[in-house]
This record gives structure tokens, C-alpha cells and sequence, in this order.
């Protein structure tokens, strides 16, 4: 997962960074206490002397003198003329950077196949959903959604007993417990599958607010014939949602749509694996 | 150039010195403390809301800094001052008075700048932390040191003012400056009449608060942790050692090119941040500079031991002192390479700051003063220091408290600062937030370990410093050079 | 002529105030003014948004988090936008900290709640494992002080003309329009939260302090 670590240029100047600085200091220290051993301290000294400390009129050692030297100029140079003309600006810097990778990131990913955006999906997962859902989505003992059930007819049977809310679809809430027993399990089997095959009777109960064909309505409710899709998911990730935990926020604008499309990938996988 | 007739008054210093020792055992134990809370976060809750990480926090920082490190120095210069000066406190009361009164009133004010902020009453503002009434008792205490010292350079017959001497001049000239412009504040009692009165709020927002402040918290260091520790190496080195200074024009060119251009680097606090692009870049460009003004000081020390092997070897204090100086080097390359942009962007926020941090205070401050009491308790008591081999041992567990320290600092900051900026191979983040608080647990464990082993020494060192106070072996004369010790 | 400032201390002080104040001089004023215009639609702290802040500078929540999203991508993938030099216009003190133990925290109200947050300053780990934070149980029962936060807004308002009670802007009013105003908005956030001892002083009128330091945070994006 990590293995682009040292292509990058600050990671390589850091690290380096650090190699000098341990080298350079032990160096030249190093030099200067050899010569506690090997030199003898000579030199004129000067009239004046405090509490007994005296003073050499030495000259100053030549590499200290003329490095300092060297740093003035560089700084004077760089100061007035390298960073002018260099015209450099952080916010410019930072725009370049996300531009190529967006260029980069779109063109590549763009028609990735489902395998792929799995993959991509679990990594983002790991960061961004991880904290609240759990490293394996299971949502840690109820504080958020147990995405391992999550878009199978076990999810939804979970909904039809707990009820939902947070999404903010004009209905606003779907009340807990509309269903119960074998009911409930069927109506659960048939939104799972995509609403496919003959719709249970008891499906009249939720068609008040999904419509009888599922898709919510126009918006007034969720579209149920798209439950369990990356499509569902990228809409919970764009409207939040509100459980034990705290609530969920929208994801708008943090996640681009291939990366939403991967996530929603890798959490159907979870629970559709078996 | 014998001080015949001259007797000097240790009192004041003697003061300050029991009070550095108190001082470096209570802020570096609270460091430990909270070192082994990021380890082990469940002692958070053992003192309550008063035991919490960010409450001991700024705690620990003001007091090694202007507890620690502050007595230190002020026992160091109230000794300094007369013997390079050829002044006694003793002939003028009036100087003496001053410097008692600054005495007690400072310890007053540690006494309360301790106990405010452990009642959170804070500004928030990294080391000045203290609230308006403080500032002002602030003022009073540094206009008090001021008088004392500027008194006995009036007084003094030494004609010509000693390197220690400028150092210390700067010292005060240049923390009255930074103090009093970074702490304009507008306590809100005196304009509503509401709330507490000793809240105030900043003359500054945002982006200029930060600018003022980093202006200051840059020079603070300068002034606290570097220029009067300087001071310090320029006398007790010399003179434990009985070596001549390197070089004069060393020593000049290496003072004049540290104030002129430790100001302009405060800049490199704030890289990629919101100040304009041109300050961040002079703050860059003016830390690497200041390598050299800083080695210069430090070169003119380890030159000044040329040819002087027996002495590292035989006595602790003289290994103090060189090591202190090799620290020195150390976190003066450090700090300006942490400089660097590119270099900033992955080490700023992360924990190899609190790494450069502790490579300058433990191993340069904290060696310093602990040299220096040791280097003055002979000539306070007439007393030979009660143990060298104490000493040796101090030195070389403080030593490895030092290296444990920086070691896995520097490591869990580059660690951490990576793995913010990993992304997969996808191009998506790699770690969320936690991964990167997690790793850091062993690293974490190391540091307060090391942290331990500093603060065992101090604890030898304080037993050294008492054994010596209390053994009835007299000197007969005072030791020109190098401090006598027991076995 | 260095030898000759050596004997003048008087001259010598002179010679190095001057040294060292230049540079200042230099770095702070070019840019004063304008650093610290607003950008358009940052409003100035409402009265518990303010007396949250002073919770988060009493506990000193920036010894581990920063406020401060530099511009790098990774930094504006993980917590949003990177900041602007006018969004903390109205900050005094500023609040960008030196070292991130925690996360950054100057979008944090995009994607934290109040309920969140709840929990979280209950007890950290029980929503993050492994977290290091410490719990802050106190502020659960101890009162946050309003007085003085109405004390600091009126101060900031007379004496640095900060656009308190202007069209458009926070409206801040008398001590007692401004002491209800911070008990209604007091009452929503402790609507979403479920600490009882929390909900009832709300409803006696009393504003804990994590009610306060929940409208603090919420207020930061
Ligand atoms: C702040 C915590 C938090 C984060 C971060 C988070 N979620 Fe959630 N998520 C929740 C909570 C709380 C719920 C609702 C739990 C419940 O219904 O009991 C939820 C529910 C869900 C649901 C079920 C929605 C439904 O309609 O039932 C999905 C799918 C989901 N999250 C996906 C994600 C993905 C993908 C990410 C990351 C990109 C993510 N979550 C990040 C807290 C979070
Ligand atoms: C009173 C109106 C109403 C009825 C009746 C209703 N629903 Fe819903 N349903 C909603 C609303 C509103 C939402 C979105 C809630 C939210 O904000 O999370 C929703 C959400 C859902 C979801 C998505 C939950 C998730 O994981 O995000 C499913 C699945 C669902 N309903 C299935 C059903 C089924 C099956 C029934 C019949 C047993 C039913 N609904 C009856 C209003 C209703
Ligand atoms: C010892 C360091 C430490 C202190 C002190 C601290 N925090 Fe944290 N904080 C953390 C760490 C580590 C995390 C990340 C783990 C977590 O979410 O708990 C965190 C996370 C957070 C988050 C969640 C941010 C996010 O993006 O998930 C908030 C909000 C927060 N802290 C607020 C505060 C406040 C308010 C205070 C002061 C009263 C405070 N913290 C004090 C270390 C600290
Ligand atoms: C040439 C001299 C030095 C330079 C250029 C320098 C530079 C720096 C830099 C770049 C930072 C990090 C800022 C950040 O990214 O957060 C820093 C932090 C710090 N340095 Fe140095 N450093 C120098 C010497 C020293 C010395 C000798 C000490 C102490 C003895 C010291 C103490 C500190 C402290 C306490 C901080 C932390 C400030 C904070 O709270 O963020 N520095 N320094
Ligand atoms: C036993 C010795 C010490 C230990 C264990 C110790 C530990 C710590 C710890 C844990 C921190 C917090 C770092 C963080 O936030 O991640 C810290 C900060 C700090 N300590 Fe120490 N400390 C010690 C000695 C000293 C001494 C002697 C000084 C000064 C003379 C000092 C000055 C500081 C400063 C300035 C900071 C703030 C750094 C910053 O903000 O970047 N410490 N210390
Ligand atoms: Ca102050
Ligand atoms: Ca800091
Ligand atoms: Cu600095």
C-alpha cells in the first residue's frame, strides 16, 4: 500500500534532511573534539582577562569564516533575485498539484472494472468510513450501520424493525416496526432483489411513501429498486445519515463520484461475499 | 589580575540555584508525566481535570523554561556579573536590594503563573501563556533584574565588559522587547465592566496574532534557550577548564551576526501557512544563515579545549559542557534544515518539532545549567563537590535519556508525517488519522523512558549538590580553575 | 570600534536594541492591514460560540490539535479546504497550534456532530478506538462563563470595530438579548445530545460547558 513512500519529493528531502543532520553535527563536532586530543592550543594572547579567563587573538578558522560568507551571498542572491524571478506561490503549487492528479486520477480510473474499484473502495473505506463503521464494516457493536449486512434482505429487514431517518428525503422518517415476522421477511427478499418477481402483498405497506414501483415517489423517499447499489450508497455518502454514533454527514465534495462508485463497490461486496 | 580584597556575595545567586533545581525536578517530572499519558492515555484520569495532557501541557513549558531555565541563568549572571565585572554585591546595598527583591518577586510570580494555569486560566498563546495581571508582574520582575544588573556594571571596575556580559545585556534587552509586544492585550473588565477581571483579549487577530506571536515564540528560544545560555558556556567552560578563550574576533563576529539575524527567522513557524509567500521565505532563508553565527559560539568552545583530552576524560563537568556544546550544534543545524520548505511541510506538526524541541533544551540548557551549579557549589559552600563518580553517572544516563529522547522523536515524526501524506496506489489517502496515532505507541513509550532517565539524574544531581552544601571538609582557598571533587 | 562599544555598556545597549529591532519591524508591519480583512461571509463568534472558544483555550485543545489546513492535497483530502488568512479575522487569539497529536480541526464542523462529539469528549474511545485523547468528563458539569464571553464580544466590538450587530452580521445586543439568544441556541444543541444532567440544567437556564464547546466546534468549517 505504501510503496510510492519514497517517490515522494518531501518524503526523499526529509529523510535526507535527517541523514545530514546527524552526520554533519557528529562530523564536525567530531573533528573539533579529535583535535582536543591531537592539537595544542596556541596563540597571542589578548591584554585584558576576567576572573582569570584569557583570550587568544586567533584568527577565525577559515571554513567557519568563509561558509558564513557563502550563506550571506546565497541569502542576498536568493532574496533579491532567485525567489522574485522564481515568482513562486504556495496556492499556485498546490493548484498544479491537484490538477495533474485529478488528470491523472480521472483518466485512469475512469471505465475501471469492478474488481478494481473493489480494491480502491476497501482503501478508502479503511480511511474515511473505517472510524465509525469498523475495519471489517460491522459497525462496532451498533455504534453505525452494520454494512456487513448493509443492501441485503437482511438490511432491510433491519430498517422495516428499526426504522430509518437522517437521509432528509421530504417524507422525513420511516417509522420502526411497519412490518413483522414472515411479512417482513418477504417484503424484505423482494426489495433485495431488485424488486424482481411477484411483489408480496404486504408490499402495499411501504408503496404509501416508496410508490408501488419502489422508486420512492419522485423523491419523496428513497428509490428502493436502486437498494443495495454503489448508486444508493453515493446518495447516503451525498445526504448523510443519523444513527447511536452521531450522525453521519454528507460526504459532498470530499469524495469525487469514481471514488464514491468504488466505495459503494467494496461495501456491497461485504455483504453480498457469501 | 588578582581580585585582592574583593569578597563577592553568592546570596542571590545561591537563591536562584536552589530554585533551578526545584524547578528542573518539578517541570521535567510533569514532562515525563505527560510524555507516558500519550502512551498510556488512561492517566489522564488520575488528578482529574488538573491531571489531563493539556492541561500539564503548558505547565511543563513554563516551567522549565521560566522556572528551569530562567533561575539557571539568573544564578549564573548574579555570579558572572560580579567576578567578570570585579563588583560585589556586597558594597552596595541598594544593588543588592534589587536583585532580593527580584528574587522574591519572580519566585512570587512562578508561584502564581503555576497555579493559574493549572486553574486553566491561559491565553492559549505558546509560551506566554500568563494573563494580563502577570504580564505586569512580568514587567515588574525584568525591570528589577534590569536595575541589578545595569547597577553593577555601573559599579564595575573592570573597564571592559566580558563575552558573558554582552550575552546577558541582549538577553534583556531582547526578551523586554518581544514580551511586551506580543502580550498587547485589552482586559475586557476595563471597558464593560463584566466577567473577570483578569481576562483580556488579544490586540491582535488571525493572521497578525500568529505573525506577532511566531515573532516572538522564535526570539523567545533565541533569548531564553540560547543567548544567555551562551552566557554561560563563555564563562564556566573557560574557567573550569583554565583555558584561554579560542578566538576574540570569533566570539565578536558570532555575537554581532546572532542578534542581527536570529530576529528575521521567525518566519519558518509559519511555512505554508496564510502569511504572504515572502516572509515564509525569509524566515527560510535566514534560519540557514544562522547556522553559522550559532556554530561560531560552539567551534569557539570546543576549540577553546584543543589539546585538552585529559580533562574530557577526567572531569564530568568539562564533559557536561562539551556535549552541551555538540547539542548546540546539533539542534542549530537541525532547526534551520526543519526550515526548508520542502522539509517543513512534512516535519511541521508532527513530533520531530518536540524531537529539535528537546535536542536544544535537555542537551544544551539543561547540560548547562546543571554544569554551572555544579561548577559554583565549590566556590558557594567552600566545599569540594561531595562526588565525581555521581557526577560521571549523571552525565552518562542523562546522556542516554537524551539519545532515547531524539532518536524516537525523530522517527515517530517522520513516520508520522509520511503516513499523513501516503496514498495508495490509487492515489486515495492511505491511513486514516488514528493509524497514524497508533504506531506511534512504542516510539511514545521510548521517549518517556528516556524522559526518566533525565530526570533520575536530576535527582543525583540535587543529592550531589545537598552532599556538598553538608560535608564538613572546608577548602582552604578558593579553586582558581578546575572544581575539586570527592571520589 | 567593537572594542570601544565593550567599555561604553551604555552604547553598547543602544547598538544591540537596534540590531534586533529592525528585523521586526520588517517582518510584522509590511502586511498588518491586510491580513486582517475578513473574507466575505465569516461572521464574528456568537455569544456560546465565544464562551465555547474559551472552554477549548481553558482546556488547551491546541497543545494537540491545529487550525491551520495547509495547501497540499493530502492535507484538503482529509479535512477540506485549505484555510484562508480572512477566515480568522475575528480570531483573537488565533488558534493554529504547533503540533497535530490529534487531527486539524478548522473544518471539523463539516463532518462532525453534535452528538459526535458528545460521546467522543465523554469518552474518546468508545467512538475511536485506540484514540489517546483525554476524556473531559468536567465539562459535562461545569458551567461555561457567558459573563465573560459577553464581556470579550462587547470589547472586541467597541474597541477594534468588529461588525457586531451590524446588517448581516452576529447579532450580539444587550447582555440580555444576548444571554437569552445563548440558552435558545444553548437549548438546540442540547436537543440533540442525551447526557441528562446536561439536558436538565439547560433546562434550568444553566449552559454547561460542553454545550458551549459542542457550538464552538459546530461553528468551525
Ligand atoms: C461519523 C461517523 C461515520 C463515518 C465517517 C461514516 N459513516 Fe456511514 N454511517 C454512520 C452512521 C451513524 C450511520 C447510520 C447508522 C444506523 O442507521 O444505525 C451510517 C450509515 C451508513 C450506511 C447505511 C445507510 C443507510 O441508508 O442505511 C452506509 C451505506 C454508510 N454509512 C456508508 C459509509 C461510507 C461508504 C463511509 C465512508 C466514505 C461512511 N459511511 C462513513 C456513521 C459514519
Ligand atoms: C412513512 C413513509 C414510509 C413507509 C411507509 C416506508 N418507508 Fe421506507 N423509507 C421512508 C423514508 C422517508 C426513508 C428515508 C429515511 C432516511 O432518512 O433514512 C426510507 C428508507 C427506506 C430504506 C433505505 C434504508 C437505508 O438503509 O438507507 C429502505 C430499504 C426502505 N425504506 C424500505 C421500506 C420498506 C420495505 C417499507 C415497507 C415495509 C417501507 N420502507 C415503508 C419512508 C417510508
Ligand atoms: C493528548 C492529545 C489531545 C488533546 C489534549 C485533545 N485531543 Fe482531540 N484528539 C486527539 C487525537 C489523538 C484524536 C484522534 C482520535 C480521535 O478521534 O479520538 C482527536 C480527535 C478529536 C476530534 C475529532 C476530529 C476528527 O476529525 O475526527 C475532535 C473534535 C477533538 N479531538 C476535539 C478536542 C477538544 C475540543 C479538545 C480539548 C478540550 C481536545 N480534542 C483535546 C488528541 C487530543
Ligand atoms: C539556528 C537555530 C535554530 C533554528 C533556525 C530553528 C528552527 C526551528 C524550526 C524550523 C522549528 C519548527 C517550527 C515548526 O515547524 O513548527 C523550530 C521549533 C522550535 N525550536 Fe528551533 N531552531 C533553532 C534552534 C533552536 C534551539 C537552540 C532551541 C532550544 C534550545 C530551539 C527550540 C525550539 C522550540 C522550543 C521549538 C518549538 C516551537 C513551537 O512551540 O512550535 N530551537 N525551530
Ligand atoms: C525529562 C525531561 C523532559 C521530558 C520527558 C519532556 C517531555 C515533553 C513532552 C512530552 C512534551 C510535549 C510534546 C508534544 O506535545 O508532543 C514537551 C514539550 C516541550 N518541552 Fe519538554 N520535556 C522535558 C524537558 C524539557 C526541558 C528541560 C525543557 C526546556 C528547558 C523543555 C521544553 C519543552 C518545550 C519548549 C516544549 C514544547 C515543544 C513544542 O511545542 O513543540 N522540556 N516536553
Ligand atoms: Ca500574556
Ligand atoms: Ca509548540
Ligand atoms: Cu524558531
Amino acid at each position: 500500500m505504501n510503496s510510492n513512500i519514497f517517490q515522494d519529493n518531501i518524503n526523499q528531502l526529509a529523510l535526507l534532511a535527517a541523514v545530514i543532520i546527524f552526520f554533519l553535527t557528529v562530523f564536525v563536532a567530531g573533528k573539533y573534539i579529535k583535535q582536543m586530543k591531537t592539537d595544542k592550543s596556541t596563540g597571542e594572547l589578548a591584554d585584558e582577562n576576567w576572573d582569570g579567563i584569557g583570550e587568544y587573538k586567533n584568527e577565525l578558522p577559515s571554513g567557519w569564516a568563509y561558509t558564513f560568507l557563502g550563506t550571506m551571498i546565497w541569502g542576498l542572491w536568493y532574496w533579491t533575485m532567485g525567489y522574485p524571478v522564481d515568482a513562486y506561490s504556495q496556492i499556485g503549487e498546490y493548484n498544479e498539484e491537484v490538477a495533474a492528479h485529478t488528470a491523472m486520477f480521472e483518466s485512469k480510473w475512469a471505465d475501471a472494472d469492478d474488481q478494481t474499484l473493489q480494491e480502491m473502495g476497501e482503501g478508502i473505506f479503511l480511511v474515511q468510513c473505517a472510524p465509525c463503521h469498523g475495519i471489517a464494516g460491522d459497525g462496532m457493536g451498533g455504534k453505525a450501520a452494520d454494512l456487513t449486512v448493509w443492501g441485503s434482505a437482511a438490511g432491510v429487514l433491519a430498517t422495516i424493525q428499526n426504522g430509518s431517518k437522517g437521509l432528509g428525503y421530504p417524507m422525513g422518517e420511516m417509522p420502526a416496526g411497519m412490518l413483522s415476522g414472515d411479512a417482513a421477511k418477504k417484503v424484505a427478499e423482494y426489495v433485495a432483489n431488485g424488486m424482481k418477481g411477484e411483489m408480496p402483498a404486504e408490499f402495499g405497506v411501504c408503496a404509501g411513501c416508496h410508490g408501488m414501483d419502489g422508486k420512492g415517489m419522485g423523491g419523496m423517499a428513497p428509490d428502493l429498486t436502486k437498494y443495495g447499489s454503489p448508486a444508493f450508497v453515493a446518495d447516503v455518502l451525498e445526504r448523510g445519515k443519523k444513527g447511536y454514533i452521531g450522525k453521519m454527514v454528507s460526504f459532498k465534495g470530499r469524495l469525487t463520484p469514481i471514488q464514491e462508485k468504488a466505495v459503494g463497490a467494496y461495501i456491497l461486496s461485504l455483504s453480498r461475499s457469501e | 589580575m588578582q581580585n585582592a580584597g574583593l569578597e563577592y556575595d553568592y546570596t542571590v545567586s545561591k537563591w536562584f540555584a536552589y530554585l533551578a533545581i526545584i524547578f528542573g525536578i518539578v517541570g521535567m517530572s510533569i514532562g515525563t508525566y505527560i510524555a507516558f499519558e500519550l502512551a498510556f492515555p488512561g492517566m489522564n484520569e488520575w488528578f482529574g481535570q488538573y491531571g489531563t495532557f493539556s492541561r500539564l501541557r503548558p505547565i511543563h513549558t513554563n516551567v522549565v523554561a521560566f522556572g528551569f531555565t530562567l533561575s539557571g541563568i539568573w544564578a549564573a549572571m548574579y555570579y558572572i556579573a560580579q567576578r567578570t565585572l570585579k563588583v560585589s554585591l556586597k558594597e552596595n546595598s541598594f544593588v543588592h536590594g534589587l536583585a532580593k527583591a527580584h528574587f522574591w518577586l519572580y519566585l512570587l510570580l512562578a508561584a502564581l503563573m503555576v497555579t493559574t494555569e493549572l486553574m486553566g486560566i491561559t491565553t492559549s498563546k505558546e509560551y506566554a501563556e500568563m494573563e494580563w495581571p502577570l504580564d505586569v508582574l512580568t514587567v515588574v520582575v525584568w525591570v528589577l533584574f534590569g536595575m541589578a544588573m545595569f547597577g553593577m556594571i555601573g559599579m564595575r571596575r573592570e573597564k571592559t565588559l566580558y563575552i558573558s556580559m554582552w550575552y546577558f545585556i541582549a538577553f534583556f534587552l531582547g526578551v523586554a522587547m518581544l514580551y511586551l509586544f506580543n502580550n498587547m492585550e485589552v482586559p475586557t473588565y476595563f471597558v464593560t465592566g463584566m466577567g473577570k477581571w483578569y481576562h483580556s483579549v488579544s490586540m491582535y487577530s488571525g493572521t497578525n496574532d500568529a505573525l506577532v506571536q511566531w515573532w516572538y515564540g522564535h526570539n523567545a528560544v533565541a533569548f531564553v534557550f540560547t543567548v544567555p545560555i551562551v552566557a554561560m558556556i563563555y564563562y564556566y567552560l573557560p574557567k573550569e577548564s583554565g583555558q584561554p578563550v579560542f578566538s576574540y574576533k570569533l566570539s565578536l563576529l558570532s555575537f554581532w551576526g546572532l542578534m542581527f539575524v536570529y530576529l528575521w527567522a521567525g518566519g519558518h513557524h509559519l511555512i505554508y501557512s496564510t502569511v504572504p509567500d515572502w516572509m515564509q521565505t525569509m524566515g527560510s532563508v535566514f534560519s540557514v544563515i544562522l547556522i553559522l553565527p550559532s556554530w561560531g559560539s560552539a567551534i569557539n568552545m570546543l576549540l577553546t579545549m584543543k589539546g585538552e583530552w585529559n580533562q574530557l576524560k577526567e572531569s564530568p563537568l568539562i564533559k557536561f559542557m562539551v556535549l552541551a556544546s555538540t547539542f548546540y550544534m546539533l539542534s542549530t543545524l537541525e532547526g534551520p534544515i526543519q526550515a526548508i520548505k520542502s522539509v517543513n511541510a512534512l516535519a511541521h506538526f508532527t513530533d520531530w518539532i518536540p524531537g529539535h524541541v528537546h535536542d536544544g533544551t535537555l542537551g544544551w540548557v539543561g547540560f548547562m545549567v546543571i554544569a554551572a551549579i555544579l561548577h559554583m557549589a565549590p566556590r558557594y559552600f567552600k566545599r569540594e563537590i561531595y562526588s565525581r563518580k555521581l557526577m560521571e553517572m549523571q552525565f552518562w544516563l542523562q546522556t542516554t535519556g537524551i539519545v532515547l529522547y531524539f532518536s524516537s522523536m525523530w522517527i515517530a515524526g517522520i513516520t508520522q508525517g509520511m503516513m499523513w501524506r501516503a496514498v495508495d496506489q490509487y492515489g486515495n489517502l492511505a491511513y486514516s488519522f488514528i493509524d497514524t496515532v497508533t504506531v506511534l505507541h512504542p516510539y511514545y513509550t521510548i521517549r518517556a523512558i528516556g524522559g526518566l532517565l533525565y530526570v533520575t539524574g536530576l535527582f543525583m544531581w540535587a543529592y550531589n549538590f545537598y552532599k556538598t552544601m553538608q560535608s564538613d571538609k572546608v577548602l582552604e582557598k578558593e579553586p582558581a580553575f578546575a572544581s575539586p571533587m570527592g571520589a | 570600534m567593537f572594542h570601544w562599544l565593550e567599555q561604553r555598556p551604555f552604547f553598547f545597549s543602544v547598538g544591540v536594541f537596534l540590531v534586533i529591532a529592525f528585523a521586526g519591524l520588517i517582518e510584522i508591519v509590511p502586511d498588518f492591514a491586510q491580513a486582517s480583512r475578513p473574507v466575505a461571509g465569516t461572521q464574528p463568534y456568537t455569544l456560546l460560540q465565544l464562551a465555547g472558544r474559551h472552554v477549548y483555550i481553558k482546556d488547551s485543545c491546541n497543545a494537540c490539535h491545529s487550525q491551520l489546513i495547509r495547501p497540499f492535497k493530502s492535507e484538503t483530502d482529509r479535512y477540506g479546504p485549505y484555510s484562508l488568512s480572512g477566515e480568522y479575522a475575528y480570531d483573537r487569539p488565533f488558534l493554529w497550534g504547533s503540533k497535530r497529536t490529534g487531527p486539524d480541526l478548522h473544518r471539523v464542523g463539516e463532518y462532525r456532530t453534535t452528538d459526535w462529539h458528545e460521546n467522543h469528549m465523554w469518552e474518546p474511545t468508545s467512538v475511536v478506538p485506540g484514540s489517546i485523547m483525554p476524556a473531559y468528563k468536567h465539562m459535562f458539569t461545569q458551567n461555561a462563563d457567558l459573563e465573560t464571553a459577553y464581556a470579550e464580544a462587547l470589547t472586541v466590538k467597541k474597541v477594534f470595530n468588529v461588525p457586531y450587530d451590524q446588517p448581516g452580521f452576529t447579532k450580539l445586543g444587550s447582555w440580555e438579548e444576548a444571554k437569552k439568544q445563548a440558552l435558545e441556541d444553548a437549548k438546540k444543541i442540547a436537543a440533540d445530545m442525551k447526557n441528562k444532567d446536561v439536558k436538565e440544567a439547560v433546562e434550568r437556564g444553566e449552559i454547561p460547558e460542553i454545550v458551549a464547546l459542542i457550538a464552538y466546534l459546530n461553528s468551525l468549517r
